[in-house]
């Protein structure tokens, strides 16, 4: 055939497609098990680094999954799902996974409290796409470790509050200078999932 | 589109041998005396946006030596039978398709590193420096010395990027390979980390190169 006519080059494009998807298909196979490995243990990393179990940074995705075995176990309370953990030194500690919409895009993390369910031991960001430098800090420890300590209600009513100046309750905590509306959707959506704790416990 | 003069290589483009005896010379151009990025600035993008750890550079160069040459392989195998007017969305679905299977793999065996790197490992199907070696070489040249044009690039692309990458992190963190080497009174010089750094140390290596390889010297007398 003509290399010319628009017919050949339609049954070139084709074939070329059809090896090209063919290679993508086999490495996609080949490279499926480890790949849901590493998503795994990427979870798992979240989980066990927000309830201060310890574990080898450098830990392949076998050895974080069998910490985790040994260490947490799930717990579901009305509609909400727990990682539970007995630490040797803080007591019970229970992290549940939270999400909610960032400025730029999806945000998600996990808010973990004492056994009391009421102070926060810690919170995580572990996915956002915040402006870095600006609403990226979210996933700093030095916006990160303001929430340790603090409460999820008062007696005044629920919820943390991110403040522009002067954190000084016992459910406040600073936020960041430039990143107003990230401050303000990352408090709406941990506003939203302590309601739903705390109902949650209600129920149960 | 009529044209069928080769864009960069005319010295290259005579057949005959395996490399058609043009292996050596080839590769010494990749490499050194059409270096893509120090003496073409093809490419800086990703040399400017992954060179803040020297670990990050070299599997970015590995990435592209790869991509190079499979492209440039496939695009040279295909070179009698690929329609002229196809044979550029020919080449990206090549490239892309090596693009995806090189980040694949990464994700699935360095998976640290695949996060590191993020979206500049997919954006090298964006890169000039594959689709300039497919277009102005692999189109015109058997395989076998395509190959040794997309290795030859890749080095080139890879050693600039790795020369960045050692400076940035020594003086941006004081590191090589995450090994602290710095004496302790050393500051650390976040310039270097950030995009700003990237720009002045890619201008100071281009400017030994040029100086070293005596390149554009000839072109001053009829720049305007």
């Amino acid at each position: 055939m003509n290399k010319k006519h628009s017919l050949y080059a339609v049954i070139y494009a084709l074939l070329l497609g059809l090896v090209c998807a063919a290679m993508l298909t086999g490495v996609d196979r080949f490279t499926a098990d480890r790949k849901a490995a590493n998503a795994q243990a990427e979870e798992v990393r979240n989980v066990l680094g927000v309830l201060g179990v310890p574990f080898d940074a450098a830990a392949r995705s076998a050895e974080l999954l069998e910490v985790y075995e040994a260490n947490v176990t799930t717990l579901t309370r009305g509609e909400r799902e727990f990682y539970v953990y007995d630490h040797p030194e803080e007591g019970t500690l229970n992290a549940t996974r939270f999400d909610g919409p960032g400025l730029w895009g999806p945000v998600e993390g996990f808010i973990c409290l004492r056994d009391d369910m009421n102070t926060i031991y810690a919170i995580t960001f572990y996915r956002h796409e915040e402006t870095p430098g600006l609403g990226g800090d979210i996933s700093t420890p030095g916006f990160q470790d303001q929430f340790r300590g603090k409460v999820i209600s008062t007696p005044a009513g629920s919820g943390v509050a991110i403040v522009g100046d002067g954190a000084d309750g016992p459910n406040e905590v600073d936020a960041i200078s430039g990143a107003t509306m990230t401050s303000d959707k990352v408090e709406a959506m941990l506003n939203e999932t302590i309601d739903d704790i705390l109902a949650s416990g209600e129920g149960s | 589109m009529a044209t069928n003069e080769p864009i960069a290589c005319t010295t290259c483009a005579l057949p005959g041998g395996p490399c058609g005896g043009k292996g050596i010379a080839t590769l010494k151009d990749g490499v050194w005396a059409q270096n893509p990025i120090s003496i073409q600035i093809l490419g800086i993008c990703s040399a400017l946006a992954v060179t803040n750890r020297l670990e990050n550079s070299l599997v970015m160069g590995v990435a592209l030596i790869f991509v190079c040459v499979g492209s440039n392989l496939f695009v040279s195998l295909l070179r009698n039978v690929t329609p002229r007017r196809i044979r550029m969305i020919a080449e990206v679905a090549i490239i892309a398709t090596f693009v995806i299977v090189f980040d694949q793999i990464l994700k699935a065996y360095y998976w640290e590193m695949s996060k590191q790197l993020g979206p500049y490992v997919g954006l090298i199907i964006t890169n000039c420096i594959v689709m300039g070696r497919a277009e102005a070489f692999a189109l015109q040249n058997r395989p076998v010395v395509s190959i040794v044009d997309g290795v030859a690039n890749g080095i080139g692309y890879a050693i600039v990027l790795a020369l960045i990458g050692f400076f940035r992190e020594l003086v941006g963190a004081g590191t090589v390979f995450g090994h602290v080497v710095m004496p302790e009174w050393y500051v650390p010089n976040q310039l270097a980390i950030l995009a700003p750094g990237a720009f002045v140390a890619l201008g100071f290596l281009i400017a030994l190169f040029n100086a070293l390889s005596g390149a554009n010297e000839e072109d001053e007398g009829t720049q305007p």
